[in-house]
């Protein structure tokens, strides 16, 4: 490397590239820049602690004999199968922590864009409204697959290596494919959530007040709905039961809710369409020049 | 030819933002002028290819306006009119992010960036937050961005904006060393008609749609009028009269001046008839050299 020369201008004498992933330098800055705000790393390392106690939770499993003090009139929780998996995939605190990092990290991806007019930057250059999308959404992603798919798969590694066979594997052929199909249906759910909310305002505050008011005000009204009509499909009108529900269908248990898991599969498929369909519409490179 | 554009039409619904515009800019700096909703910014946008015109065709650095906006882009570096960065980065890893979008390979971008904040004055706090920077300091970061990746045209909208005099002198010689030494064309749209005059050779107005104006400023002073300035004893509103029936357009300042402007072919020796006609004294007849401000006033029709 040269070194950098500190008077005048000079050409620069390279060739500028025809990048494929053109998104990836903007998803690196969100990731980067999220990982700079105070409390985030300490957060996101809790965020570790359910996938920490799934996996003590597969080791005693396999020793039940030496922990039978810990798991004594508790054998069924330490039942390792597609449910044990899906439970850690489904769990609400799961849900929460995920809402609680992409808050603090994933609530400026557009809005600080917009406040700070740096929005025309991105478009000035020589991308699309696409790629710049895909950069925001591939931050959401990147913490989202952290605490989904990456945890289970380990858990199923663990499974094995502490059994020692592929009995496990062979019972359950299909279990990884659930937990890697269910991840990234979470993964685009929270994108176009957290993506919407961002779109939504300028201040970061207000996004992280719609993230969370949006999340629990469709559990309040389902807690309503449910009140009045005694419906079980009032789960159809909250974010986390129809989560539930999906994940339910993809490994094969039952169904929370008693509705058939599709309905809630295309409630949540058609929220993404329309958060998709907003934030393209808020996100406008001919905004560039005013 | 950096910019061609030939006949360009462009409506927003029934209004009509762009009615023709065919203008060829070549080396060097350029003035873009015009009132507010002369359609500047939509020139601007289509020359960037955000929009495409609904008539017309032309290019910008070779590439077609129409079908190779991609590659006009990436030619361009454009310092935009706002305050805009990222919060949360520091000046080098964000003008080295601009660098990498443009298609610089990673390394290559932060080396450059590093350079590019020396060269506008930002070298010593390279390394501070975007969010602390200062009015002025944001308006050299905005030039850096737009530099990162040695681009062969650049825009600059109202580039001056937000700097004190001192600050503002600076980016104006960065800007005339960039356009006059370093080979890369420089579209400048400002209101500050007096930086245009300093850096730019030539200058575009538009107005109501339309090229009002278009070549080199010293051109244009001669071509549209000249100005002679007065000074009287006497009545000047029989003068100014007279002279506005002849054609000319008549100003007095706080001085007492009488600036008159006369269009091309006029005769200044019919001011003097004039003056006699209506018994004024004129003793001081001075022709004087027309600023821009005069001129974009005389082309636009507006005091």
């Amino acid at each position: 490397m040269t070194e950098v020369r500190e008077k005048g201008y000079h050409h620069w004498d390279g060739q500028l590239e025809d990048r494929r992933q053109v998104f990836w330098p903007i998803t690196r800055t969100g990731i980067k820049l999220a990982f700079e705000r105070r409390h985030f790393k300490l957060l996101f390392s809790m965020s570790f602690l359910p996938a920490l106690a799934y996996g003590g939770a597969i080791y005693i499993s396999e020793r039940l004999e030496d922990f039978k003090f810990i798991a004594q009139g508790s054998e069924k929780s330490f039942q390792i199968n597609p449910a044990f998996f899906k439970s850690y995939l489904t769990m609400e605190f799961i849900y929460f922590i995920i809402l609680l990092l992409l808050s603090l990290g994933g609530a400026g991806l557009i809005a600080d864009d917009f406040r700070h007019k740096a929005i025309q930057l991105y478009f000035a250059r020589p991308i699309r409204k696409l790629d710049y999308l895909l950069g925001k959404a591939g931050v959401v992603m990147f913490f989202v697959g952290l605490l989904t798919i990456v945890p289970g798969i380990i858990l199923v590694v663990l499974k094995l290596l502490f059994s020692g066979s592929f009995k496990f594997f062979l019972n359950y052929p299909w279990l990884i494919l659930s937990i890697i199909f269910y991840s990234l249906f979470l993964m685009i759910f929270f994108t176009a959530f957290v993506l919407l909310a961002s779109s939504l305002s300028k201040n970061r505050n207000y996004v992280i007040a719609i993230i969370f008011g949006l999340y629990y005000l469709s559990e309040i009204i389902r807690g309503i709905l449910y009140t009045i009509f005694r419906s079980p499909y009032s789960a159809l009108f909250s974010f986390r039961a129809n989560l539930q529900q999906v994940g339910a269908g993809f490994f094969l248990t039952n169904k929370p809710y008693g509705l058939p898991w599709y309905l809630s599969f295309i409630v949540i498929c058609l929220f993404c369409l329309f958060a998709y369909y907003v934030v393209n519409r808020k996100v406008r490179g001919v905004e560039v020049i005013k | 030819m950096s910019i061609e554009l030939q006949n360009i039409h462009f409506s927003y619904g029934r209004v009509k933002a762009l009615k023709g515009i065919s203008l060829s800019i070549d080396k060097g700096a350029t003035g873009l002028l015009g009132p507010n909703g002369a359609g500047k910014s939509t020139l601007l946008k289509i020359m960037l290819g955000f929009l495409t015109p609904d008539q017309g065709d032309g290019q910008v650095l070779g590439y077609n306006l129409r079908t190779e906006q991609q590659f006009i882009r990436r030619q361009i570096g454009y310092m935009p009119e706002d305050e805009c960065f990222i919060p949360g980065m520091d000046a080098v890893s964000f003008t080295a992010l601009m660098g990498e979008l443009s298609g610089m390979p990673r390394q290559e971008a932060m080396k450059r960036a590093h350079e590019v904040l020396f060269y506008v004055g930002l070298g010593e706090s390279r390394y501070r937050l975007t969010d602390t920077y200062s009015s002025g300091m944001k308006q050299r970061l905005k030039l850096a961005q737009a530099l990162v990746h040695d681009p062969k045209l650049l825009f600059l909208d109202e580039p001056t904006s937000y700097l004190d005099p001192t600050g503002r002198q600076e980016i104006l010689e960065l800007i005339g060393e960039i356009a006059s030494a370093k080979d890369i064309r420089v579209l400048i749209c400002s209101h500050i008609l007096a930086d245009i005059e300093a850096i730019c050779q030539q200058v575009v107005i538009i107005n109501r749609g339309e090229v009002a104006a278009v070549g080199r400023i010293e051109d244009l002073r001669m071509v549209n009028y000249e100005l002679y300035e007065l000074k009287i004893k006497g009545e000047l509103e029989l003068l100014r009269k007279e002279l506005e029936a002849a054609g000319c357009r008549v100003e007095e300042n706080e001085e007492r001046v009488v600036k008159v402007y006369t269009p091309p072919e006029f005769d200044h020796r019919q001011i003097f008839k004039a003056a006699a006609r209506n018994r004024i004294q004129v003793r001081q007849f001075v022709r004087s050299q027309t600023s821009l401000e005069d001129l974009f006033a005389r082309v636009v029709g507006v005091d």
